[in-house]
């Protein structure tokens, strides 16, 4: 009987210790990730990155997967509403039981999972957010960013339509929530830099249909130049508002809307766009990015429609991936934070030039511009890059 | 002075769209007491089901004849198969009904249709302009506020002049006075929801090339119709016209002269204002009951 008893102890112990090296979300089969984003609701568009993302590991588990293990990603509809985001992570966290989570979309959404994220030590890469939210933000052992900030993109933009288009005032389009006063807080910063005048700020809500009253509020302030922070939908309804009323600035907007969709949405209304990109875009020369988008459209053709957030999905996923080969087969939480430290001037297939380090999470500082003409973007500059903040 | 008359034109141009989604709500609740809290995936259906058939080639009105026969009859079928039986529960069994039904239906749009925002197509452009004074009116607005004031008068018609629009007056009064008398009321009140579908996909129709169509385009649109309803009178069809423009105008005005950032309280102000001051609406009938 004490031989039973002193086998069952030895045995438990055993299990036990076994349980606790086992890493969350990883198995010897496959690696769970997991990501919230609006699938449902008015930003229900961005919710491609998803099917993206799931093309992605399509495409990667068909190869064998990353050192035997098949990824799995778990994607969580969130409606672009902050709460049902935190309920997301948290059930992502604590029941599916992932091993990190890949993107999430929305600024505001981000910020609200942020403090559980970091508190319960969860890897995070890429969170599709605002990247100046980390600045000055301390606990980000598990944090990877490779997207750009807006309040950065947004002084890029403002100094280019000074510069380059000889604007003297601006004005912003801008969704009310993190996203859109993010872009604001950029113009605003840029326009002192620049030495132009911000002459109105016009906010929509997500959820708004009619954007023609905010039109004719944009066309009296008389703006040289009209940043868009906005939805695919509310960007091509402004600027097909002003142009119908006879306002005719030169407009700027966010990588958001560097989708070839606002074409179709827009009209004759997109020609002359300035937008900024952080990643080469489909169809401007970049083999490398081509190939992946007939990689993600042969898995799942629906992703035709809106190639640019196909695209983005590998974007999001494509460092984690790397961080995982690099942590080779044996998976920990360690040795993939070691992993992803080491990561210098990385070029992936979609996202380039990523560098993290030991005291350095923000993986990229730079964007260039492009302009949209005749249905298609086309590379106006070179990088542009702005200071390291984390 | 322009500029004024600028932003009323373009509040006569949303409210007009306001008002045909009012008229859906009111038409079904003056006849069966329901609030339809689908209706605005039904204008989205509408719409949806128009533009797949212009993709197969239909000609335009063919298409969107397809979008308002479909929706109506998603609308009747949702009120046989669903309606018809909770009726005999309670007010709030019934809005968590249609509440369900809308769920249903804008999953279902997800699904068969994608959640990307689509462009769709019209016979009018959104390019050309009028210009009246300095106040500048594109033709699509300028149409779909002339199609809705048609479409109301055409209501009203059929509501008022045909024995449809009798027997419909009839069961909204007393549903049982009507059936001793031979009216076959669940017929009429099933017909009366292929209408207010009917009517819904025609706003849809209306609105998509205006807002873009996408599963959850009506979110904004049903809610300022549903404000609009209130405010003119919950059983007042020419009450639902009225508050929609007024919605549409006051809501432009507010943004233009006010603050832009509050416009899309303005409805919730609307609908509180109004149950606090005159519950019945602007031409809706004070409520009584006999005890």
């Amino acid at each position: 009987m004490r031989t039973f008893v002193g086998i069952c102890l030895v045995l438990s112990l055993a299990l036990s210790v076994g349980v606790v090296a086992q890493e969350r979300g990883v198995t010897a089969e496959e690696v769970v990730i997991g990501t919230s984003m609006p699938l449902s609701g008015p930003a229900a568009y961005w919710g491609a990155v998803g099917r993206g993302m799931e093309a992605y590991a399509r495409f990667l588990n068909d190869q064998g997967g990353i050192h035997g293990r098949r990824l799995r990603v778990v994607v969580r509809d969130d409606s672009y509403l902050p709460p049902r985001a935190a309920a997301n992570v948290r059930e992502l966290v604590e029941r599916v039981g992932v091993f990190a989570i890949v993107g999430l979309i929305g600024t505001a959404n981000a910020f609200a999972v942020r403090d559980y994220i970091v508190r319960n030590e969860v890897v995070w890469v890429t969170p599709t957010a605002d990247a100046s939210m980390w600045y000055g933000f301390r606990d980000k052992k598990y944090l990877f960013v490779t997207y750009p900030s807006y309040v950065e993109e947004a002084k890029v933009l403002v100094d280019y339509a000074a510069r380059q288009l000889g604007a003297k005032t601006v004005a912003v389009f801008y969704q009310n929530d993190l996203y859109g006063q993010k872009g604001l807080l950029g113009a605003k910063q840029g326009a002192v830099r620049s030495r132009v005048r911000v002459v109105a700020q016009v906010p929509y809500e997500v959820t708004q249909a009619d954007v023609s009253s905010e039109a004719v509020r944009l066309r009296e302030s008389r703006a040289d130049a009209v940043l868009l922070y906005a939805t695919p939908r509310h960007g091509a309804l402004i600027v097909r508002e002003m142009a119908k009323i006879g306002y005719t600035p030169k407009l700027l907007s966010s990588f958001t809307l560097g989708d070839p969709i606002m074409f179709a949405l827009a009209g004759e209304a997109w020609n002359g766009v300035i937008s900024t990109a952080f990643f080469p875009l489909p169809g401007t020369g970049d083999n490398r990015v081509d190939q992946a988008l007939a990689v993600l459209t042969r898995i799942d053709p629906a992703l035709r429609q809106n190639p640019f957030n196909a695209l983005a999905g590998w974007a999001f996923m494509e460092p984690f991936v790397e961080g995982l080969r690099r942590a080779g087969r044996d998976l920990t939480k360690q040795r993939f934070v070691q992993a992803m430290e080491s990561i210098r001037n990385w070029d992936g297939e979609v996202i380039r030039g990523v560098t993290f380090g030991p005291d350095r999470r923000q993986g990229i500082n730079r964007v260039f511009l492009t302009r949209a003409e005749g249905g298609r973007y086309t590379r106006l500059t070179d990088w542009v890059t702005y200071p390291v903040g984390f | 002075m322009t500029l004024a008359a600028q932003y009323v034109a373009n509040g006569l141009a949303s409210g007009g769209l306001y008002a045909l989604v009012a008229l859906g709500i009111v038409l079904l609740y003056r006849s069966s007491r329901v609030l339809n809290f689908a209706h605005g995936d039904l204008c989205t259906l509408g719409a949806f089901l128009a533009l797949s058939a212009l993709q197969a080639g239909w000609p335009y009105a063919a298409s969107v004849a397809a979008g308002l026969v479909g929706t109506g009859l998603a609308s009747a079928g949702f009120y046989q198969v669903l309606v018809r039986p909770v009726r005999e529960g309670t007010v709030l069994g019934l809005v968590i009904t249609t509440l369900g039904f809308a769920l249903f239906l804008s999953g279902f749009m997800a699904w068969v249709w994608g959640t990307d925002t689509k462009p769709f197509p019209s016979p009018l452009s959104d390019v050309r302009v009028y210009r009246l004074g300095g106040v500048v009116i594109s033709e699509l607005t300028a149409g779909s506020l002339a199609a809705a004031l048609v479409l109301v008068a055409l209501l009203s018609l059929l509501v008022q002049r045909t024995p449809l629009g009798l027997a419909m007056r009839a069961v909204a009064q007393n549903p049982v006075a009507a059936q001793l008398l031979g009216v076959p009321a669940r017929r009429v009140l099933a017909a009366t929801w292929a209408l207010a579908g009917m009517l819904g996909a025609s706003a849809g129709v209306l609105l998509a090339p205006v807002l873009l169509l996408d599963p959850f385009m009506m979110l904004d649109p049903f809610l300022k119709g549903f404000a609009a309803a209130v405010l003119g009178g919950m059983d007042s069809l020419p009450g639902a016209v009225v508050g929609g423009l007024t919605l549409g105008v006051a809501e432009s005005l507010f943004a233009g002269y006010v603050s832009v950032k509050f416009k899309a309280t303005l409805s919730f102000l609307v609908i509180v204002a109004v149950l606090l001051l005159k519950p019945e609406g602007l031409f809706g009938r004070p409520f009584e009951r006999r005890v």
